[in-house]
């Protein structure tokens, strides 16, 4: 191990396209520009130096956001004067009534439960990066978050929202509540800081802050 | 081309963190994030296929059983399969929404799981030269494989949307097929090593010439 740990340094100076699987010596870059692999144009990763900030606002923004969306309906539709509406928490427990148990687990899980656990450890993350504390901690929520991406589908949620309503058009009259407009821009956060963003650009800011 | 490809290094990308490793054969670990970049090979593959089998299985369910069923006041009850339900948007003239549900329900899960098929099978047995267009194809399966959930959301939000007395959604067991199935084709494509795409043709790479 101890022969390993001579080239980790050594290491961080290359990286290795997600897409192509090309390798590439890192250069320096001036603050705002983004390097891409020269064979297939994907970002590489960016320097950023105030990008610690801006995602700390974003995603007490996002959670703010989130928690809305979840605390009024999202669309409420009228049939003849009666009216119905719906939420996140409506659907699973609509789901549950009609015995549907595994979908409401997997809408619950994908739409509320780990989206939630992916923000509040983006929050920890990033907060703890800024007090310079924690680094064993840190790590621990990266890796987390990096497991945890995959399953939060809120983007996809939202999208089916606007295919749903497609679907009963004509039928009844429909009114997007608050909580709505909420989750777009909720979605939006989400999709800069956790697909925008590559994982290994938060790693390289951790490095930085923990050493030197 | 032999030079300028990176594969010919004994490098690796690691799935969780992104940083670059030296790949020293055997099972190893991150050096930035101590993940298990590589399980051993055999249970590895073995691990992929039953997942990717186990999917493959309840994607015939999930398009054969009803994902949704409509009931009314005078006891009428119409239920739809995924086919069934493009048909009728498509019927309805909802083109653009026909065609993102045909193509999320339909194609993606065919897509995702022929690739991870070719994938599967190429890495044992040398089907294709281009390891660029393994890892292109694997990229592929990472980014699309999630979108197969919006009809299932669908089909949750109108049943926690449309709940009046006379005129009721509910989901179909063909729904709970389709959560089990995109559930296994992630874990499917996310137990796939990435190094397994290198492992074939058999020849050991050359002592690479400098150390990374
Ligand atoms: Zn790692």
């Amino acid at each position: 191990m101890a022969q390993h740990a001579q080239y980790e340094e050594e290491l961080e100076r290359y990286v290795i396209c997600p897409r192509c699987n090309t390798l590439h010596q890192k250069i320096p870059l001036p603050p705002g520009k983004r390097a891409v692999c020269k064979y297939c144009g994907t970002i590489l990763y960016r320097y950023d130096p105030r990008y610690l900030d801006r995602a700390l606002s974003l995603a007490i923004t996002g959670l703010i956001l989130f928690v809305v969306a979840n605390l009024f309906p999202l669309i409420q539709i009228d049939l003849l004067g009666n009216e119905q509406h719906m939420n996140i928490l409506e659907v699973i427990s609509q789901l549950l009534e009609s015995g549907y148990y595994i979908v409401a687990i997997g809408v619950m899980f994908m739409v509320l439960i780990i989206p939630a656990m992916v923000i509040a450890d983006y929050i920890a993350l990033i907060v703890l990066m800024r007090l310079r504390k924690g680094e064993a901690l840190t790590r621990d929520l990266l890796v987390l978050l990096s497991h945890l991406i995959p399953w939060s589908m809120v983007d996809i949620f939202a999208v089916s929202i606007l295919v749903a309503l497609v679907k009963l058009t004509g039928e009844v009259r429909i009114h997007f509540g608050v909580s709505f407009w909420a989750l777009l821009l909720y979605v939006g956060i989400d999709l800069y800081l956790t697909k925008a963003r590559r994982i290994g650009t938060l790693w390289e800011l951790r490095n930085r802050i923990y050493h030197g | 081309m032999a030079e300028k490809h990176p594969e010919k290094l004994t490098v690796i990308r690691c799935p969780i963190c992104e940083a670059v490793n030296v790949d020293y054969g055997g099972s190893i670990r991150c050096h930035r994030c101590d993940s298990r970049i590589y399980r051993e090979p055999r249970y590895g593959l073995g691990r992929t296929w039953a997942l990717l089998i186990t999917a493959m299985i309840f994607y015939l369910p999930a398009n054969l059983y009803p994902v949704l069923q409509v009931k009314n006041i005078f006891g009428g009850h119409t239920s739809n399969t995924i086919i069934g339900g493009i048909i009728l948007l498509w019927d309805q003239g909802s083109y653009p929404v026909a065609l993102i549900i045909l193509v999320a329900s339909v194609f993606v899960p065919v897509l995702k799981f022929v690739l991870l098929l070719y994938l599967l099978i190429s890495v044992r047995y040398p089907v294709s030269e281009s390891k660029a267009l393994r890892h292109k194809l694997y990229y592929l399966t990472e980014i699309i494989g999630p979108w197969s959930m919006v009809d299932v959301f669908v089909v949750s939000i109108l049943t926690g949307l449309v709940k009046f007395d006379r005129f009721k959604v509910l989901a179909g067991s063909g729904a709970t097929a389709f959560v089990l199935m995109v559930f296994f084709t992630m874990l499917a494509a996310l137990s796939f090593d990435p190094r397994l795409i290198r492992e074939y043709p058999r020849k050991r790479s050359p002592k690479k010439e400098k150390d990374v």
